[in-house]
């Protein structure tokens, strides 16, 4: 497929962070959830943020990068109180409109992570206009909230709901301490260079179509062009926007260091990194399994993209390398599912990939500390896609809360489990020696609370601000 | 035509609900719930299920639509062993949901229980066309323990790693060895 033929990407018109991310040197986040009372008073306050909002086309040049970025997405509760019509409504998606608190069964979010245990202000409805922004500083952010908060105060029946900080850690790893968010899917016109993020074909690789992650373009259904483009809101709401998950994911840091000391008591003479590294599929440095299963490769560099073009059917495909269930391989199986057989071509999986933009919070636990200092820590998940229920949830239910599709049983992600259990984890043996298993394990990462958004664009929000709904 | 598989059986009734006792039917069947089902009475049963049948599914280009005279309530089991034992059981254990169900339809004898309900059944019988049941040849406990020993299986493997030989033979023995020292 030339890039041609397809739409050309109008990044004036699409939010930042979304195709590209802004990167590490906005390295702390505010995620601000605002309640509106009057509609009236909603679209003033969002006229009068309007002009603030980064569009994927000032991706920050270094010289030029702006001080903060400021975006905007809103709940489906948000979409009824700024008053859009119902027949507007209509058009969106069944699984936003329900939020994700009413989805909570299938996502695993029971228990302790079940919705009436959710932090004040996710998952009730009363989160209606998520602004996030990113800084370079923490003074920068502190300026950028000051702002922000006195708009929300001058404004008629706006009031903030949720707030959560969010902060890089060292050598951008999350809580657990792996390396993170560097393999994304490679999209035409956008990232094609990401080798490894796109679709297994043929020996090489394709980048998928923008109107996976972006309504209004071709998708890789609807393609080649001419055919209908997926479905979406009507003009002008639909353009240029997307989808947002949002989740505040706690993690137990001290249980998954102590669950793998134990546990690599018993595994190849105490090998706990090695261990770690089956869990995930990746070394810590993010280093991948399947090419390189022995050891970490030492200053592995995750921004050359040929370190991500790897592929389970022609070397791994019984998991001795990377586990069948390892959280990589569940979460991208990129051709592990095959097709008709052994099939390379990923046709199983490329239409349930995300854009992940997630950040983690709260402090680090000190090094080597096994025991919980009772902070709160975790990661606050983010992540963009055409459509909820076949991306972020088919990825949520079927791949990681479930194993049937890879032959595994009742057997879940070992790293985020469920909210009661883990269940056990199956790590393969290279013939002759036997798997190697992980015990069931309390979960180590809970739920905390959520919500399903829809991220306009640019002249979206402008119509939406001006109660202009066709 | 076949009603068997193995030694599975298939059985479909269906019977026409009473003019103005639809409503009634149908909130009987909304209220039951999966979790206590009533089928769960009838251990021989595989699959089973009640339907209200409402109408035809007419097509847009049809000169004239097509209605039925009436609704009708669909049973269909595919349960272990024979057709007639298992009708006794269910005239017998579920005497109170019958009444509830058949109770409601034209020609359902008074009690809807026992002998009579039995006959009322068979006489609306349908055959089967073609069946295919998916563990012909074991009954739903062999299944059941089949997937028992499975998890069993796996919980011994996960709790038993790491075990000297002699300790995993007696832990093993300890655990899958039958209480009358058979194997």
């Amino acid at each position: 497929m030339a890039a041609a033929d397809v739409a050309p990407v109008d990044r004036a018109d699409i939010q930042g962070n979304i195709l590209r991310a802004y990167g590490k040197a906005y390295d702390r986040t505010s995620y601000v959830f605002t309640h509106l009372e009057d509609p009236a008073g909603g679209r003033e306050w969002l006229g009068g943020l309007l002009s603030q909002v980064t569009s994927d086309q000032e991706r920050p040049d270094p010289k030029l990068r702006p001080d903060e970025t400021l975006n905007v997405a809103v709940t489906y509760s948000g979409l009824q109180a700024l008053g859009v019509p119902a027949d507007v409504l209509k058009g969106f998606s069944d699984e936003f409109r329900a939020g994700m608190a009413a989805r909570a069964e299938i996502l695993g979010d029971t228990g302790e992570s079940a919705p009436e245990n959710w932090e004040d202000g996710l998952g009730t409805g009363q989160a209606h206009i998520l602004v996030t922004i990113n800084a370079l500083t923490s003074q920068l952010l502190e300026r950028a909230l000051d702002a922000l908060k006195a708009g929300v105060e001058a404004a008629a029946g706006v009031t903030i709901v949720y707030h959560q900080p969010a902060q890089l850690l060292d050598e951008v790893r999350e809580h657990f301490g792996y390396a993170d968010g560097f393999a994304q899917p490679a999209i035409v016109g956008v990232s094609e260079h990401k080798l490894g993020g796109g679709i297994p074909e043929e020996g090489k690789w394709r980048g998928l179509a923008l109107g996976e992650f972006i309504l209004g373009y071709e998708d890789e259904d609807s393609l080649p062009p001419g055919r209908r483009l997926p479905s979406a809101p009507a003009e002008p709401l639909g353009r240029s926007g997307t989808y947002m998950v949002f989740r505040k994911l706690a993690q137990d840091v001290a249980l998954f260091r102590k669950t793998l000391r134990e546990a690599a008591a018993l595994y190849e003479n105490g090998d706990e990194e090695k261990l770690a590294a089956k869990v995930v599929g990746r070394w810590r440095n993010g280093t991948p399994l399947v090419s390189s299963p022995d050891a970490p490769i030492p200053g592995f560099d995750r921004e050359d993209m040929s370190n991500n073009a790897f592929r389970y059917l022609d070397t791994d495909i019984d998991g001795a390398r990377c586990p069948l269930g390892a959280h990589i391989r569940r979460a991208n199986p990129r051709d592990a599912l095959g097709w008709e057989g052994l099939d390379d071509s990923g046709l199983l999986a490329y239409r349930h990939r995300i854009i992940r933009r997630g950040m983690p919070y709260g402090p680090s636990l000190p090094e080597d500390a096994v025991e919980d200092d009772g902070e709160d820590r975790g990661l606050v998940f983010v992540c963009f896609n055409a459509s909820i229920s076949r991306q972020f949830e088919g990825v949520q239910t079927q791949w990681i809360n479930d194993g049937n599709a890879f032959h595994l049983g009742h057997d879940k992600d070992y790293l985020l489990g469920d909210s009661s259990t883990t269940n056990k984890m199956t790590i393969q043996g290279k013939p002759p020696d036997p798997p190697f298993f992980l015990a069931p394990q309390a979960a180590f990462v809970k739920t905390r609370g959520g919500e399903y958004l829809f991220v306009p664009g640019l002249r979206a929000l402008s119509a939406i601000a001006a109660g202009r709904w066709q | 035509m076949s009603n068997r598989a193995g030694q599975a059986t298939a059985f479909m009734a269906i019977t026409p609900i009473v003019a103005g006792k639809e409503d009634e039917l149908r909130a009987y069947l909304d209220g039951l719930s999966q979790d206590e089902s009533p089928f769960a009475l009838l251990p021989r049963t595989h699959f089973a299920r009640w339907v209200i049948l409402d109408d035809w599914n007419d097509e847009k280009s049809q000169p004239k639509k097509d209605h039925l005279l009436s609704r009708y309530l669909i049973f269909t089991s595919n349960f272990d062993g024979d057709l007639s034992s298992y009708l006794d059981e269910l005239c017998d254990k579920l005497a109170p949901q019958a009444g509830e169900l058949w109770g409601r339809c034209v020609g359902c004898p008074d009690g809807a229980a026992g002998e009579a309900l039995k006959e009322y059944l068979m006489h609306n019988k349908i055959n089967t066309g073609f069946f295919v049941a998916a563990y012909p040849h074991l009954r739903v406990g062999d299944v059941k323990r089949a997937l028992d020993t499975r998890a069993r299986l796996i919980d011994f493997a996960v709790s038993s790693q790491g075990m000297r030989p002699a300790e995993l033979q007696s832990a093993f023995n300890a655990e899958f060895l039958l209480t009358d020292g058979s194997r």
